[in-house]
Parts: C-alpha cells; sequence; structure tokens
C-alpha cells in the first residue's frame, strides 16, 4: 500500500512542482513580442516559398511590420493576402496579379537534342556543363528545376518534357522564374489579353534556329507587319507585346510561319 | 586506457545512438536535409542531452532509488525532460535571443526525443557514476552530431545522383544510413 502511496505522492508531487515552476518562469522570462507581426502573420498563406525573398512568411510578417517590406510583397497570396495585409497596417494595397508563363516550345517534337545528356539531373547542372541539352542554347532544359521548387503543385512536368503551368494554383510567386537557367518563365500579367511569343531565341541565323527546332522565332518580322495596331515590335530579335494596345485580332498568329505565337 | 576515454568513444563510435542503438532515426531522416539544419540540431540535441543527465541522476539516486521507486523512472524522466526543455527555451528567448533562433526552433523538437531518454536511461542501467554519466551523455551527444553531419553530406551527393525510381526519396536514405551502420560496426574491437 504505502508503495502505491509512494509513487502517488511522487509523480503528482513532481508534476505540480513542475507544473508550477514552468508558469512562474513564463511569466519571468515573458518577451513582448509585436502583436502586428502575428497580425499580419495570420493573413500570410504559410507555404514559406520565400517568393518575397524573406526566409519564409514568418520572416516577411517581420519585415512588414518593421517598416521594411511593403504589404503587398506577398507575390503568393496575391490581391486577397495583401488587402488583408493592407487592413493590418492601415493601408490600401494595390496588386497586379501574375502567373508564371513558359516562353519555349522546345518539347521532345520539335527541339533536337545535342546528343544523350547522362550527368546530374537538373537544368542548372545540364546548363552549365553543357550550355544547353538542345541544339537551341536558349531551350528549356526539361529537367524540372522549376517544378521542384514550385510550392503550389502549379508545375507539372508534361509528356513533352516541358513543363506545364496550372493557371489557376499558380500564384505568380516568382520561385520557378528565378530558378530556370534559362530565364524562360516569365510573369505575365493575369489582367492582360493578347498575343505571347513562345520563343525565346536571340540567334539572327535562320538556318541555325530551324536546325535546332521547328517552332522558334526565325526573326522575319511577319507579325510586326501584320499588326494593325502597332503593338508588337521586335525587341533583341522576340516579337515583344503591348498589351495596352493589343486587341486580340489574332492577325500576328496567323502570320507567323512558324506558330510562336499564341493568343492568351 | 582511461576509464572515461573509453566511456567517451565507445559510446561515440562503438555504441553510436543513430547507427548502432537506431535510435532518433527520426531526426537523422527528417532534419538532415542540409549540414546547417543538421549541425543545429546536433548541437542542441547535444546540449539537451548533457542536460538531462546531470538532472536525471539525482532524481534517480536522491528520490527514486531511497523510496523503491525504481519503476517509476520513465516517467518521471520525461516529465523533467519536456519541462527542462521547455524552460530552457523560456531562458533563451528572454536572455539570448540571438541564440533562440538558431537553436530554438530544434529545443521543441528535441523534448521527448528517444535518444535523450535512452541517455538518462542507460546511465541508470549502467549504474555509471555523476562524472562517468556527463562523460557518456557527451560521448553520446558526439556520436549523434557526427552521424547527423555524415547523412546531411550523404545527401548531398545522393541530391545530384540518378537514383531508381522505386527507391527514390526516403528509401535511398535508409540504404544509405544501413551502409553507414555497417560501417560503423567496424568500430566494434576498437575498445577491448
Amino acid at each position: 500500500m504505502t508503495i502505491i502511496l509512494y509513487t502517488l505522492a511522487v509523480s503528482a508531487g513532481l508534476a505540480l512542482l513542475l507544473g508550477f515552476l514552468l508558469g512562474f518562469f513564463k511569466k519571468i522570462f515573458f518577451v513582448e513580442t509585436d502583436e502586428t507581426v502575428a497580425k499580419v502573420r495570420e493573413c500570410l498563406p504559410g507555404a514559406n516559398c520565400g517568393g518575397c525573398g524573406y526566409p519564409g512568411c514568418d520572416g516577411f510578417a517581420q519585415a512588414v511590420a518593421k517598416g521594411e517590406a511593403p504589404a503587398t510583397g506577398c507575390t503568393a497570396g496575391g490581391r486577397e493576402t495583401a488587402e488583408k495585409v493592407g487592413k493590418v497596417l492601415g493601408v490600401s494595397a494595390n496588386v497586379v496579379e501574375t502567373v508564371a508563363v513558359l516562353a519555349c516550345q522546345g518539347s521532345k517534337a520539335h527541339a533536337v537534342p545535342k546528343g544523350f545528356y547522362s550527368g546530374v539531373q537538373t537544368c542548372r547542372a545540364a546548363k552549365l556543363s553543357t550550355n544547353s541539352i538542345k541544339m537551341c542554347a536558349w531551350a528549356c532544359q526539361g529537367l524540372g528545376d522549376c517544378v521542384a521548387v514550385c510550392q503550389f503543385d502549379a508545375l507539372h512536368m508534361g509528356d513533352d518534357s516541358l513543363p506545364h503551368v496550372d493557371e489557376e494554383k499558380c500564384t505568380g510567386c516568382g520561385m520557378c522564374i528565378k530558378e530556370c537557367p534559362q530565364n524562360l518563365l516569365v510573369h505575365f500579367n493575369k489582367i492582360d489579353k493578347g498575343a505571347f511569343a513562345r520563343c525565346n531565341n536571340r540567334n539572327p541565323n535562320k538556318p541555325q534556329i530551324l536546325k535546332g527546332c521547328k517552332v522558334g522565332c526565325i526573326k522575319c518580322g511577319k507579325c510586326e507587319k501584320a499588326c494593325q495596331v502597332d503593338a508588337i515590335h521586335l525587341v533583341n530579335g522576340i516579337p515583344v507585346v503591348d498589351y495596352a494596345k493589343c486587341n486580340s485580332c489574332g492577325d500576328c498568329v496567323a502570320a507567323c510561319p512558324t506558330n510562336v505565337l499564341y493568343l492568351r | 586506457m582511461n576509464e572515461y576515454l573509453k566511456i567517451f568513444l565507445s559510446s561515440m563510435l562503438i555504441d553510436n545512438v543513430v547507427l548502432i542503438q537506431f535510435l532518433a532515426l527520426c531526426p537523422f531522416i527528417g532534419m538532415t536535409t542540409d549540414v546547417q539544419k543538421a549541425n543545429g540540431m546536433g548541437i542542441a540535441t547535444s546540449f539537451v542531452m548533457v542536460l538531462s543527465t546531470v538532472v536525471t541522476y539525482p532524481l534517480y539516486n536522491f528520490i527514486l532509488l531511497p523510496l523503491g521507486l525504481e519503476f517509476l523512472q520513465t516517467l518521471t524522466f520525461i516529465l523533467v525532460i519536456a519541462s527542462l526543455v521547455q524552460l530552457v527555451e523560456f531562458y533563451l528567448k528572454k536572455s539570448a535571443p540571438a541564440l533562440y533562433s538558431s537553436m530554438g526552433v530544434y529545443l521543441a523538437l528535441i523534448t521527448t526525443n528517444c535518444a535523450i531518454l535512452a541517455v538518462t536511461l542507460n546511465c541508470i542501467s549502467k549504474s555509471y557514476s555523476f562524472t562517468e554519466s556527463i562523460v557518456y551523455s557527451l560521448g553520446t551527444a558526439g556520436g549523434f552530431l557526427l552521424s547527423m553531419i555524415l547523412m546531411a553530406g550523404i545527401r548531398d551527393r545522393i541530391r545530384l545522383a540518378k537514383i531508381p525510381a522505386f527507391v527514390k526519396g526516403t528509401p535511398v536514405l535508409f540504404i544509405a544510413a544501413g551502409l553507414l551502420s555497417m560501417a560503423f560496426a567496424g568500430f566494434a574491437g576498437l575498445i577491448k
């Protein structure tokens, strides 16, 4: 009987003692935390994607509370989050939502590989060691560095060995854009409508382009001439569209001999 | 050979807590994604290991043993270690925020880590003296830190290697851990 009583006394006594000690020390070592940090943190998506440039959502919340980062800094959360954060800080937030878009069509069927690449299976390594594993030096390497960094399950490697963006899920956080060694992924404003060039080849030599890729931009300038509203121009050899002017007529898409342009 | 050195080496290499005793596999797999993380986790665990040995040794010898309550050791040790870690966390948060930000995240994970409990229980079952217990916990902590950093290094290589799809991810880590464990089994004859 005594052993049971001892057991009870010791375990209960120890638990009580430690409980009181913890409560006591929590008071003594109380640290005042900035309330805005917690409030801002609550508004954030919590994916810790790092798209804002701070170490995770906690880091961003602290930076916002200190005034270092803007309320619109969370690209992943988009407008909704920015408005919530703005409400906490008492400022208005004005954001443009974007998605990532791939500016390359160098799929298995279109782009010719330089050889058989069996090195380290990341785009960055392939780019470093071979400059490009396809004949086109600007082509998508297709090894999925962008897919690996996506925190929102918005990027998937297709059967054509090109990454496909799920625009419903893409938050425009920009992690894949930073990761791509070829700079092929670009921000595209969700509100913009018009033609978009899916090529990044800067080579001015037409036969060389066509040798490497059947759907590369050959710098013919037909899109420029076809456009009736002066919205499309070749910049450094790639058609760039001014979405303020583009009216989605589709003339340039029809004029393009290699199917580089498409309407979105 | 010096008695303490013997205890230190055997706990660090021969009876390595992760690779031979197969304890604390969760941080071994979970926290070794990069060397820095593994280092932080290893150092935080080492700190808690030594601290909890210091606390549980007198608890056992001056309270549980005289009252004949040896069977309560697991319960009381867990209780004491968990609240101790919590206390250290409070203290660090207030007085050493820099240390807290580098170690604090790991402290919460360690509270009920099996390696910590194993060290304190082993000290009792091997009937070590107080100094021997400290040396033993230091050695185990060193072994833990060593295996964490080794694994983090291996993972750096695995990331770049071509791995067959059916063992991709955690399975290949366990294969690597098994090979590492076999390598550590070679230390068995180190001390006679």
